[in-house]
């Protein structure tokens, strides 16, 4: 119990799925989770994994239907966020929890200037915390915002629309649209995947400067493994739905358990120019009918009867490295 | 180069647009070795892929030459003789747009396979299982439709009409970029393969540095529609040159500690790409670069050898030697 408290966020034995004509998607499989205050942790995993799932059940944004919420719990300071009433809700996401989206253009109202929509968020903000704002104030504030995240010119950019400016600049307003107002934890969902490296540097090196001003939390979800090891102190692998291994960014990545971890490290491509691996074989299973037991047996090339039988434990190696493999039970 | 498949001398590709005319690409030149593999990295914006549609005549260049195998090549695809077309192939960035979403995968593969006229009616099932052999999928593929395929396997049906006219020359438009990094790795693999079963030659295009060290033989960058540093892979990693490819090399994020110890010393990357519509005069490059000198914001640099195979374009190394 008293692990509960000292997390900011706390998610335990969440299971999600999708009703959709085909049938049920079975995709969150009892996702265990937590963000201690102060924290840079990563979730990894390919596409199609659950990755984005998991964030918007955090933030309770998921549309229901099609999504079903099985069982489990989001515990934010030690309060669920499924069973909150809605004007709580609203109020956890107006003053306390931000959330980048992947797809900029997408999270951006193409009809609104960017000075819209950024002014609209103060706005708010004030209004649900009783602070008195003067126009100019919200706007100073907005601009400032938009200054913090290395946009050049903002006062220009208050004015233009989303189309008007190039996908790295989206993407900061978006960065700027997050941090405009004072929060404790970031949900950045794949926040650079469409950006060149040069801005993807650029932004995320932004990105944890504004963290640690704030001593804030910042959940990073991607499926870069490098951009996990640059900038994040815990890291969570996903495979199919739940966590397959867990620990110390600098741990997994130098001794990794699960085979699903070894094998997606071995296929980054390295500087060291030793060649390519070979990947791993298949793909990540259909939802609808999902494997048995251990969801990465398919394709694992220690499979063994029991993985086909049971799901495995998270088992704890060290201090701080969990696992989910039969491989290292006794 | 006498002996090498592909030349590109100061190819040049203007696109007129109301907001005045985009140089796309602004006098590249480079060449190709037979059974080599040539890595052109860029931004986005960069004129990377423009190049590749000049070279596979999707573009017809406006000023320049491209010589392939000692015939100059630079004119419309129309225009194109039907042999040099099957001799030169593309595959798309995108598979899930590049595949007709109506047409079974056999109709797919049975199109180049008409065109060109490689095998009678009777042949041409056989040779397209053959094809799908070669990029290790099952023959049953013949009748699923694209929308049935994950990411990896569209491209790998790309691949595989991209090989059904057997090819020399192959570009490769960021073939990988929009995979998964296991599936990527099955990917290169397969295409490192086929090169050396069937000795092909490929342009390959990318924006994935820690990629090119393991798969190319040289590596050119680009920077609004210029090469800035062509050198061989070993050389390019060890003694990176122009600023740009060092800001590029020690932006990019990796995985373990001895990577690390590889990277240039850092160098904070800022600014962007600027709009192709009005390149800064000079050296285009010279708004973000770290040393940029007075006379850098007027003077186009020259491209320098600095030794075999080593070009570079920047005034750093024009005013030492």
């Amino acid at each position: 119990m008293e692990k509960k408290t000292e997390s900011l966020v706390h998610v335990q034995g969440l299971s999600v799925g999708f009703r959709v004509f085909e049938g049920l998607l079975k995709v969150l499989q009892e996702l265990s989770l937590q963000i201690r205050p102060g924290e840079r942790v990563g979730l990894v995993g390919e596409t199609r994994c659950g990755k984005t799932t998991t964030m918007k059940s955090i933030l309770r944004v998921l549309p229901q239907p099609p999504a079903v919420l099985f069982g489990g719990e989001v515990l934010y300071r030690g309060k669920d966020v499924l069973k909150m009433s809605r004007r709580a809700i609203y109020q956890l996401r107006r003053s306390s929890i931000a959330a980048i989206f992947q797809d900029p253009l997408q999270a951006l109202n193409p009809v609104f200037t960017v000075g819209t929509q950024l002014t609209d968020i103060v706005r708010d903000w004030a209004a649900g915390t009783g602070k008195k704002m003067s126009r100019k104030e919200i706007f100073q504030r907005c601009v400032e915002a938009l200054a913090q995240t290395g946009m050049p010119d903002p006062e220009r950019i208050m004015t233009c629309y989303p189309i008007q400016l190039s996908g790295g600049m989206r993407q900061r307003v978006c960065i700027a649209a997050a941090l405009v107002r004072p929060i404790e934890l970031l949900l950045a969902d794949e926040p650079t995947t469409n950006l060149d490296v040069t801005i993807q540097d650029q932004i995320l090196r932004k990105l944890d400067e504004l963290v640690e001003e704030r001593g804030m939390s910042i959940l990073l979800i991607t499926h870069s493994l490098g951009v996990v090891m640059d900038r994040t102190e815990r890291v969570y692998i996903m495979y199919a739905g739940s966590i397959v291994e867990e620990g110390q960014t600098k741990e997994i990545f130098a001794n990794p358990l699960h085979p699903y971890t070894k094998g997606l490290l071995k296929s980054a491509p390295r500087l060291t120019g030793e060649g390519i691996s070979q990947g791993i074989p298949g793909r990540v299973p259909s939802y609808l009918d999902p494997p048995s037991g251990c969801r990465f047996h398919p394709r694992c090339e220690f499979s063994m009867p029991i993985c086909q039988k049971e799901r495995p434990p998270l088992l704890t190696m060290e201090e701080s490295h969990q696992v989910a493999c039969f491989l290292y039970q006794g | 180069m006498s002996d090498a498949i592909l030349t590109v001398e100061n190819l040049k590709k203007y696109f007129p647009t109301r907001r005045g005319t985009v140089k796309a690409v602004d006098g590249v030149s480079f060449f190709t070795m037979p059974e080599e593999t040539l890595g052109l990295v860029g931004e986005s914006g960069s004129g990377k892929t423009t190049v590749a549609h000049c070279i596979a005549g999707i573009y017809a260049p406006t000023d320049g030459k491209i010589v392939f195998k000692g015939t100059c090549i630079s004119q419309d695809f129309r225009k194109r003789p039907k042999e040099l077309k099957h001799e030169i192939r593309i595959v798309f960035q995108d598979p899930g747009s590049s595949l007709n979403p109506k047409k079974t995968i056999g109709q797919i593969l049975a199109v180049p396979l008409k065109v060109h006229q490689i095998t009678s009616k009777r042949e041409r099932l056989s040779r397209i299982i053959r094809l799908l052999e070669m990029v290790e999928l099952s023959e049953d593929y013949v009748f699923k439709y694209p929308q049935a395929l994950s990411g990896g396997e569209k491209q790998m049906v790309a691949i595989a009409r991209a090989l059904a006219t057997n090819p020399s020359y192959i570009i490769l438009d960021e073939p990988t970029s929009a995979l998964d990094v296991s599936v990527q790795a099955k990917i290169i693999n397969l295409l490192m393969r086929l090169q050396q079963e069937m000795s092909l030659t490929y342009l390959f295009i990318t924006h994935d540095l820690s990629l090119m060290r393991n798969v190319a033989n040289r590596v050119a960058i680009m920077y609004l529609g210029k090469i800035c540093e062509i050198a061989p892979t070993v050389e390019f990693f060890q003694r990176p040159c122009h600023p740009y490819t060092k800001m590029l090399l020690s932006a990019i994020p990796v995985v373990s500690e001895e990577e690390k110890l590889l990277k240039p010393e850092k160098i904070i990357p800022r600014g962007e790409i600027p709009s192709p519509v009005n390149v800064p005069l000079g050296c285009s490059f010279h708004l973000r670069c770290p040393e940029a000198r007075e006379f850098c914001s007027y003077l186009d640099p020259e491209v320098v050898q600095l030794n075999a195979g080593h070009t570079v374009r920047c005034h750093l190394f024009t005013s030492k030697s």
